[in-house]
């Protein structure tokens, strides 16, 4: 090969890989406008997303007070361990390489698995909570060979009463999936990031937005190791309010020491404006439990009970109301001019159905002789009201029964209050597709048959004879006391000295002297109480059998009710009881009425 | 008197080359003092890098062509044994053994057979320059073939490429019969699947998570994204000398090697990518030029297949950072940090001047 002909192809081919080279070199380039022009602000995006952090601050929950400012729910100082989930930790060589330190038990890691499973939140999950400082100290000389588990400080949820008015406090529990969807719903999803807990009941659960507050979020630099470079933003946290109740505490201790053994609900109210001056509810649990997840062993305990501690018997326990109903009926009487003293019956201890066999018992053996409308609440006779609910018939009583809350939720600040009924020939057409029955009539005159009632709603009944006009909503919340917004829709609307309220109270002004069904519990009063007292059927007797409260075993003898105000003359206070299993309303649940009566208008608060 | 011992101790220097390679120079100082956080040392051994470098280029561009081709045969083998030295007692960093210490220094042996094999394969054609047939091409072929075989099992197969590229070219400067380059293309190309078989595993998965980097965006695929991250952030006019955050809190590796383009489009943007494309450019073309100007096989080859070796090497180097090539260690020629790399990239433009210069002296 020549000089000339090499020279030739050396050049030509020089010239090829030139242009090839400016076409590398642009491909190049285009790539790099492609990042930084036409992507750039992707790019820029993910930047930021690599370096810009935010981190939420959560806010301190409220406490909630009684009326005295007596605490009821605080928050404690306390140290977990934590992990995050993220990094899918192995937890038995966690638990081993801490077995030095600290022991983590089986259940730690069981409620690690169910916090796991259950919350798909929290950025880190305890493996140990509730330290003690000799815990912590170990744990901190020994961090740095633990660099997979956080300890944290923070604040807890503490019921210092335990068992104590748990109904109403209600208790925080881990945040689940379905909390998530429900605050998701109503937008307010945001002010729950960085913290875990909620209210799932009670107070906790209806002032959850108060209580709670609003976090506040930290903006940080970090670099790749996720050292923080600085904060760029911060803005503090709004914390919770503290809540102040109505429930004065220590009258809440003499009326849970009153209910003793007794499973049931007793509610007190102030009548002049609604508010609930007590809130109990047997059998009780300690919401401590439930924190940070209840076990498995104690939920079994408490969700497999006959006995329902979980339930929240004053809206959400469903009772007949039995007589305690007697002197709203008595007033639909009046309103309706039927049986307006002085009539009087005569009774024998049974009333006949108008054209029919079918004969209805009183309670007392022989009868109460010469019966009118006030006696007739003071003796609670049967035979009386049997004859005046058929007389007065289902459409006029309901109407009256409506305007005291009956078959209404009261809207009391409490979750999960129910409605209870009032039956009609509608509904029961509707529910049973049968027709009503006049026999019917007669027993829901007694408060038996299909009439259920909450105790708040027998309360606030009761309050409503005394302050018929006002808008009374039974209420937990003290600021409510005042606050406009907190009316019931409900109005009795009967004129508050008319001649029908005098006779009804002058009835219940009875049940507590000489002949009364509580008699004995006015014959030791220094103040009048008036009262109305109440049995409720659990065990429907058959034909021709006779109660006999000793042969029952103790889940089928009777509810005892009671509903009652004192002083007479000038009420303070008003009481609905429900003893259930009680047996008689006067003999059970008067003697309980009546030590928080004592105990309210001696003066305790 | 002082001038003159200057002009003449300069003679050889292309002014134009020279002005654009220290133009290069100082983008890399530059660059490195923000991708390194200012460290002063490290500032400091590269400044001292390159007054080796530069060194070295001005001696070399007075030595006569006639030395390099003396020396070429030696020089090839003596680089082929620190090639084996190393594969036996060389040290490891970053899972390759590709280093070698002597003295106080680091070697790297396959940066510096960048120069010695087009210096061999240059000396072949021009030892067999009037009778150039495929015996000779067969020869270049596998004189090139054993210092890359030996670099891929370090393994570094990025530089083995690169050498392998640049030799390639040589071949194909030297006249290659084009019917041999399409039978070979096509037999590379039905060979490809077996070359695959035969990468290491961390290989095969550069290269998958370059079609896709999202496939393990925490694993192989993380370099590349933070890369494409930091140049793509830095848009038209870059965050500015310092400011380039996925440089500065770290996101980014190997900031002050591997990855400096991408802190430099980061801080200097769109604009500043153009800058330095225009630098290389004219570098290239001016080297391309003088290489064309030469007057003989053994300064021609040996010119363009350096030239192509710098070229190849810029080229895989932004490729890499930018997403379009998989990430295998390759540095940016006069800019990362770096001794040997620095030293020997010097060292080319010293002995393409030194070519272009002494053109005469060797003529046929």
């Amino acid at each position: 090969m020549n000089q000339n002909k090499f020279k030739y192809i050396f050049t030509n081919r020089l010239n090829i890989l030139f242009f090839a080279f400016i076409f590398i070199f642009s491909m190049l380039l285009i790539k790099i406008f492609y990042l930084q022009i036409i992507k750039f602000e992707d790019y820029s995006s993910l930047a930021k997303n690599n370096s810009l952090k935010i981190i939420s601050i959560p806010p301190i929950r409220g406490q909630i007070l009684d009326v005295n400012g007596e605490i009821l729910a605080e928050n404690k100082l306390v140290y977990t361990l934590e992990l995050n989930p993220k990094n899918r930790p192995d937890l038995n060589k966690i638990k081993q390489r801490l077995s030095n330190i600290i022991e983590i038990t089986n259940y730690d890691l069981k409620k690690y698995n169910k916090n796991f499973s259950e919350s798909s939140y929290s950025s880190t999950l305890p493996i140990k909570s509730n330290l003690t400082d000799t815990q912590v100290a170990k744990f901190v000389a020994n961090q740095y060979k633990y660099p997979e588990i956080y300890l944290k400080q923070k604040f807890a949820r503490y019921y210092p009463k335990g068992e104590s008015g748990a109904h109403f406090i209600g208790y925080l529990n881990r945040i689940n999936q379905k909390d998530v969807k429900r605050l998701k719903k109503l937008n307010k999803f945001d002010s729950y990031i960085g913290g875990d807990h909620i209210g799932k009941t009670g107070i906790e659960y209806f002032y959850e937005e108060r209580l709670h507050g609003q976090p506040g979020y930290k903006t940080i630099e970090v670099d790749a190791h996720n050292h923080v470079v600085r904060t760029l933003k911060s803005v503090a946290p709004k914390h919770g309010e503290d809540i102040n109740l109505n429930i004065n505490y220590k009258l809440q201790q003499v009326a849970e020491k009153a209910f003793g053994k007794y499973k049931g609900a007793m509610v007190a109210l102030d009548p002049n404006n609604g508010a609930v001056l007590t809130y109990v509810s047997q059998p009780s649990f300690d919401s401590n439990l439930f924190i940070n997840g209840i076990d498995e062993v104690n939920w079994r305990k408490l969700n497999d009970s006959t006995h329902k501690p979980l339930i929240n018997r004053v809206v959400s326990g469903l009772y007949p109301p039995g007589s305690t109903l007697k002197p709203f009926v008595a007033l639909a009487a009046l309103e309706n001019n039927i049986r307006r003293p002085p009539f009087s019956i005569i009774d024998k201890g049974f009333y006949n159905m108008p054209n029919q066999s079918k004969t209805f018992r009183d309670w007392k053996k022989g009868g109460h002789g010469e019966v009118d409308l006030i006696k007739a609440i003071a003796v609670s006779c049967d035979t009386f009201f049997y004859g005046l609910g058929i007389e007065l018939g289902i459409p006029k009583l309901n109407s009256v029964l409506k305007r005291f809350g009956f078959g209404e939720k009261t809207n009391i600040d409490m979750p999960n209050e129910k409605r209870g009924l009032i039956a009609s020939s509608e509904w029961k057409k509707l529910k049973y597709n049968e027709k009503w029955y006049q026999g019917e009539t007669a027993i829901t005159a007694i408060g038996q048959g299909y009439t259920q009632t909450t105790p708040i709603q027998l309360a606030l009944a009761t309050a409503k004879l005394i302050n018929p006009n006002n808008d009374l909503r039974p209420h937990l919340l003290k600021e409510s006391n005042t606050s406009e917004h907190m009316k019931s829709n409900v109005k009795a609307s009967i004129d508050q000295g008319s001649e029908d309220l005098r006779l009804i109270k002058k009835g219940m002004s009875l049940v507590t002297k000489e002949g009364g069904t509580a008699a004995f519990i006015g014959r030791t009063s220094s103040y009048n109480i008036s009262a109305k007292t109440g049995t409720a059927q659990v065990f429907s007797l058959k034909k021709g059998e006779v109660y006999d409260e000793s042969k029952l075993s103790d889940e089928l003898k009777d509810h005892a009710l009671f509903i009652a105000f004192a002083p007479s003359e000038n009420p303070k206070i008003v009481i609905a009881i429900v003893v259930e299993n009680g047996g008689h309303g006067g003999s059970t649940a008067g003697p309980i009425a009546k030590k928080v009566f004592d105990a309210y208008l001696n003066r305790i608060n | 008197m002082t001038q003159s011992k200057t002009h003449s101790f300069l003679k050889n220097i292309d002014k134009i080359l020279m002005s654009l390679v220290i133009f290069l120079l100082l983008i890399g100082l530059i660059t490195l003092a923000s991708a390194s956080q200012q460290n002063i040392n490290l500032i400091g051994n590269q400044i001292l890098n390159i007054l080796i470098g530069m060194a070295l280029l001005i001696s070399l561009s007075h030595i006569d062509p006639k030395r390099f081709l003396f020396y070429a045969p030696y020089l090839y083998i003596s680089s082929l044994i620190l090639l084996l030295f190393v594969v036996f007692f060389g040290f490891e960093s970053h899972g390759a053994k590709r280093w070698i210490s002597i003295l106080y220094f680091n070697l790297q042996p396959s940066e510096i057979i960048k120069i010695t094999a087009p210096l061999m394969l240059a000396w072949i054609y021009h030892r067999f320059q009037n009778n150039i047939n495929y015996k000779t091409h067969a020869i270049a072929f596998m004189l090139l073939a054993i210092p890359c075989a030996i670099i891929s099992k370090q393994p570094d197969l990025g530089t083995a490429i690169l050498i392998g590229f640049a030799g390639c070219i040589i071949i194909f400067l030297a006249g290659l019969s084009t019917r041999i380059i399409g039978i070979f293309s096509f037999s590379l190309a039905l060979s490809l699947p077996y070359f695959w078989s035969t990468l290491h595993l961390y290989q095969q998965n550069r290269i998958l998570s370059l079609i896709d980097p999202g496939r393990d965006p925490l694993g192989t695929g993380y370099h590349s994204i933070q890369s494409m991250i930091a140049i793509g952030s830095g848009g038209f006019l870059g965050k500015g000398w310092s400011f380039g955050g996925q440089t500065q809190l770290n996101f980014l590796p190997e900031t002050t090697t591997d990855f400096i383009f991408s802190v430099y489009g980061e801080e200097f943007g769109f604009l500043g990518v153009i800058l330095i494309f225009l630098i290389y450019f004219f570098t290239l073309y001016r080297s391309m030029y003088m290489a064309q100007k030469m007057h003989n096989t053994f300064s021609r080859l040996i010119a363009s297949g350096l030239v192509f070796t710098l070229f190849s090497s810029i080229f895989v180097n932004i490729a890499m950072v930018s997403g379009i090539a998989p990430i295998v260690g390759a540095p940016l020629p006069f800019i990362s940090y770096g001794g040997t790399s620095m030293v020997v990239s010097l060292a080319m433009i010293g002995i393409i001047m030194s070519l272009y210069s002494h053109k005469s002296l060797i003529a046929n």
